[in-house]
């Protein structure tokens, strides 16, 4: 019938359903089947959210607990300044890299139709009745959604919907930006906060609940810092549209780095006491950056000089000396770190100073990294000022966040180095990485988080202990530095041959071969899989509440179905994992929805 | 600047990296150094200006953890108590919530003070880990909790559990208790473990299992949330097990194991005499030498020959209030009431019970 049929040979939409669900009596079965499921799963998940059971404030009141845990009032700003650099440097980044791609206003409205589409059939589909447990064991059916209420929504979004089936089809020229539409959007959802009300729970003055509960906006506290940022991601936004148009080339480098030192700077700011004293600023710090930077400069100034060619080696030799009885001697610690990156300086200079451009260069980046290396020594020295009732600092999202950033951050360059070791020729170094990697990957994840918590401080001399968060990251840098280590190796393997061959035929050093050649292109290939990794790790994250850390995971499962006070949410842990699913799927959704773009871009998998 | 350039600075931020996090280390590491192996506990506290109390952080009514990430309950209120002994105010607390596998672990690495995280004063623990108990804040006991539509009433006993299926949550004792008790009246039960007793609760409510089973003062707490007063019996009358909870601190301390035990005493004795944070002010202390001597009215010589300031059990008292106030202000909105019961007054047949202050 459905082959034969007028409508489904001529009509575009009646054809698009002839081929796709209905194209033999086998594929309409599925059809038939697979609909039938989706449908009875959405009807049940419905049934259950809006079970009068529930109680969702449970979910709302504790959004604060949840995101920070007991991070201090009075320290919130530097939460919100960790927030709005990582938005504005985001703002800056979507206006210089605008790809100028555009959408028409019918595109806008095609996309429109679909989702009020999508609304008015979740509409017409959910269950107008639940069943509901009594305490005695009976099952009662309970009413929840209305035939009115339906009514009320399903109109409107009918009407919408219909309205955007016209509208989508008027041919007007005008073409948007999509970074600008997608900013809107964003704009959108920030406004929202403003007159959107979710239902929450309020207590007066003594502690009491007010009752009936009011609903309040949600997130009352937060729209105004919210608006602020996105005010400034909007004049970044700018600003980077506008560099961009200039075509000033230096952005292209320094944005990178920014996003680089950004989690740094983040981790500083939330963790650390920025208090600076000026006695040491001006006893240590300066003195070194001065004889550092004419150290270097020197280095950079004559590592091509012919006539230094014969002393090279005592040189290096000397150095390297020199560098570990500084490490022995009682000096102040940043003396120490700076004479490592000074033998690394000696080890690159040869390669990078041939020219002049290649020296001034070298020479600034010098500068920069002495400036960044005291910045963190300083701000990694300083204690915590911040005093949080339950002790940690870290918790909830916002130590999902840093697990997950942390591991990917650090175990990237972990997992290039032991990439790069395990494909070395030299037998030492190969063995070492190999066996690293092996051992590492070969332990599950929840093994090394026991060791981490447990048996680390047998193996550390006594006395010496650190924070068990520092443990846990050290452990997840390892752990996903291993499995970065071989998805590289995959990586370097599949480059030809010839691409060696071709860097040595230019006369490229193996430093320049590895990083200038072979690495940009082996990481190229294997973006697809580092994502998945990132992905990865951000939920595993959530195994630390093991442990004894309250990630968001425990803070749902263990701490909200215990509160009993102000409020009772006794045993309310059915909303929270519902709740939680769904704030795990938003982010690995748009993470992986975001990657595919930037795959797209790279132009992977098209050669 | 070249490509090479932005390599070259991407390795240098690495090793910069790597230094700062190796800094931050020694940091921590030469303040731990610091030995105090031979110190009383009372003496390092008062040094460092603040009590570490390990509590559970996620135990209904005993310690939970608020909206605002603030820690309250019964245990909570007695690390409060502590701090207002030792310095007059009751905030000088740092808590650390454990987890019930890392806290003997956490007690006896130094981590906290004192432990006041619901523990139940077991043979074993007392005398293997390394630990001393206090005195017993509060008596629990594993109790069963059915549906009424099921015959199970107030009054049944374990016999009448033969045959049906109980939840109750893994790893605990009370699996092991369940699981005897059932054995030594001859019923068979179908036993369901879940990891948490949440899910236990989860499952009984949704009718796959006839039982659950876990300390009374839970079974209370959500026979009263659930509003099934009616519907749902806890029994037997006389629990299955003794858990008698209360403050743990490491052995062969006995100057820190004093402060902690007279502050519990403290909340007790006030307690007797009818003294609350209210009333505390306008105790005539003459004609109540007990109390005089307690609240330093007179010399307060008792108190600093514990190290304390003479008004310290004053100041507990006065901040945070005596057992009474601290048991209903933490235990009676989840059901839980002292009238009758084990944890009412020793005049008034329960097991609260201090030694006289002189």
């Amino acid at each position: 019938m459905i082959r034969d049929n007028k409508f489904f040979i001529e009509n575009p939409y009646g054809r698009w359903v002839r081929d796709n669900l209905f194209s033999s009596s086998s594929s309409a079965f599925l059809t038939f089947f697979a609909g039938f499921m989706v449908i009875y799963s959405y009807r049940g998940i419905v049934g259950f959210i809006l079970n009068p059971e529930r109680m969702w404030t449970s979910v709302t009141y504790n959004m604060k607990l949840y995101m920070i845990l007991a991070y201090p009032d009075e320290a919130m700003i530097r939460v919100w300044l960790s927030v709005g650099l990582a938005l504005l440097l985001g703002g800056l980044s979507i206006g210089f890299y605008n790809s100028g791609k555009t959408i028409s206003l019918g595109g806008i409205f095609q996309k429109l139709f679909t989702i009020s589409a999508v609304i008015a059939l979740l509409i017409a589909l959910a269950p107008t009745n639940t069943n509901v447990i009594q305490n005695d064991g009976s099952i009662e059916v309970v009413e929840i959604i209305p035939q009115d209420v339906r009514m009320l929504i399903l109109g409107p979004s009918l009407v919408l919907t219909l309205a955007f089936f016209f509208l989508k089809n008027i041919k007007i020229k005008s073409l948007f930006n999509t970074a600008k539409v997608n900013l809107t959007y964003c704009g959108l959802i920030i406004a929202s906060l403003y007159f959107i009300k979710i239902p929450t729970i309020s207590l007066d003055s003594s502690g009491e609940r007010i009752i009936p509960d009011p609903f309040l906006p949600i997130a009352s506290t937060t729209y105004i810092p919210w608006t602020i940022l996105y005010v400034g991601m909007l004049i970044f936004f700018f600003i980077g549209s506008l560099l961009k148009n200039r075509d000033i080339k230096i952005m292209a480098r320094l944005i990178p780095i920014g996003w680089f030192l950004c989690p740094l700077f983040i981790f500083s700011w939330i963790f650390k006491k920025p208090l600076v004293e000026l006695n040491t600023v001006f006893s240590a710090d300066i003195p070194s950056i001065l004889v550092f930077g004419i150290i270097g400069f020197l280095i950079i100034r004559f590592s091509d000089n012919q006539s230094l060619g014969a002393y090279r080696t005592p040189i290096n030799i000397g150095f390297l000396v020199l560098s570990v009885v500084v490490f022995l001697l009682p000096v102040v610690f940043i003396f120490k770190a700076t004479m490592v990156l000074l033998l690394l300086l000696l080890v690159v200079s040869p390669a990078i100073a041939t020219t002049k451009e290649g020296k001034r260069q070298l020479f600034i980046v010098w500068v920069v990294s002495l400036f960044v290396l005291t910045f963190l020594i300083r701000g990694a020295s300083s204690d915590t000022m911040l005093v949080t009732p339950t002790g940690s600092i870290f918790g909830g999202f916002s130590l999902t966040w840093l697990l997950a950033i942390f591991g990917t951050y650090a175990s990237f360059p972990l997992g290039l180095a032991l990439a790069l070791g395990r494909t070395s020729t030299l037998p030492v170094i190969r063995i070492i990485c190999t066996g690293i990697i092996e051992i590492v990957r070969s332990v599950p994840y929840i093994t090394w988080l026991f060791f981490a918590s447990v048996m680390l401080t047998v193996f550390l001399p006594s006395g010496v202990e650190f924070n068990l968060i520092i443990r846990v990251l050290i452990l997840t840098a390892f752990f996903s530095g291993a499995y970065f280590a071989e998805y590289i190796r995959g990586g370097l393997q599949s480059i030809p041959k010839g691409q060696y061959e071709a860097a040595n035929a230019i006369g490229m050093n193996p430093f320049q071969r590895i990083f200038l050649v072979i690495v940009p292109q082996a990481l190229r290939a294997i973006i697809p899989t580092l994502v998945g990794s990132v992905i990865t790790s951000f939920k595993d994250s959530s195994l630390v509440a093991i442990i004894g850390l309250f990630d968001i995971l425990r803070i749902g499962t263990s701490v909200i179905p215990a509160q009993s006070q102000p409020v009772a949410f006794i045993g309310r842990n059915l909303e929270q994992l519902v709740f939680l699913s769904f704030f795990f799927w938003v982010f690995t959704f748009v993470f992986s929805r975001r990657s595919m773009k930037f795959e797209k871009r790279l132009g992977l998998g098209e050669r | 600047m070249s490509k090479k350039a932005i390599v070259s600075l991407l390795i240098l931020s690495m090793i910069a990296v790597a230094c700062a996090t190796e800094e931050a280390v020694e940091e921590v590491a030469v303040e731990e150094e610091h030995d105090h192996s031979d110190e009383s506990t009372l003496d390092m506290v008062l040094e460092r200006g603040f009590v570490k109390c390990g509590v559970s952080g996620s135990a209904t009514a005993f310690s939970e953890t608020g909206a605002d990430g603030s820690i309250t309950g019964f245990d909570a209120d007695y690390c409060y108590a502590v701090a207002a002994a030792l310095f007059g105010d009751y905030s000088k607390v740092e808590f650390k919530s454990l987890t019930s596998a890392e806290r003997f672990t956490s007690l006896a690495a130094g981590d906290i003070d004192v432990l006041i995280r619901n523990t139940t004063w077991t043979q074993s623990r007392d005398t293997e880990l390394g630990n001393d108990f206090g005195p017993t804040t509060y008596f629990d006991g594993q109790q069963l909790m059915g549906r009424n539509s099921d015959g199970i009433s107030s009054s049944s006993t374990l016999a009448d559990i033969d045959g049906l299926s109980v939840c109750t949550n893994a790893g605990t004792t009370t699996e092991k208790n369940i699981t005897e008790g059932a054995g030594l009246v001859g019923a068979t039960i179908t036993l369901v473990t879940v990891e948490k007793f949440s899910e236990a609760m989860d499952k009984f409510i949704a009718g796959e299992c006839d039982i659950v089973t876990t300390d009374g003062s839970a079974l209370v707490g959500r026979r009263a949330v659930n509003d099934a007063l009616n519907d749902w019996s806890i029994f037997p009358q006389s629990p299955i097990s003794k858990e008698p909870l209360g403050p743990v601190y490491r052995s062969n301390d006995s100057k820190w194991g004093d402060v902690i035990n007279w502050v519990v005493y403290a909340t007790i004795i006030a307690d007797e005499y009818g003294v609350t944070s209210a009333n505390v002010d306008s105790v005539d202390t003459d004609a109540l030498p007990e109390l005089g001597r307690l609240f330093g009215a007179n010399d307060g010589e008792l108190q600093s020959v514990m190290g304390l300031d003479k008004k310290a059990f004053y100041n507990v008292i006065k901040q945070i209030g005596n057992y009474d106030e601290i048991y209903s202000r933490n235990l009676n909105p989840v059901g839980l009431f002292r009238e009758g019961g084990a944890n009412d007054r020793w005049t008034n047949g329960g097991l609260i019970y201090a030694p006289p202050a002189r």
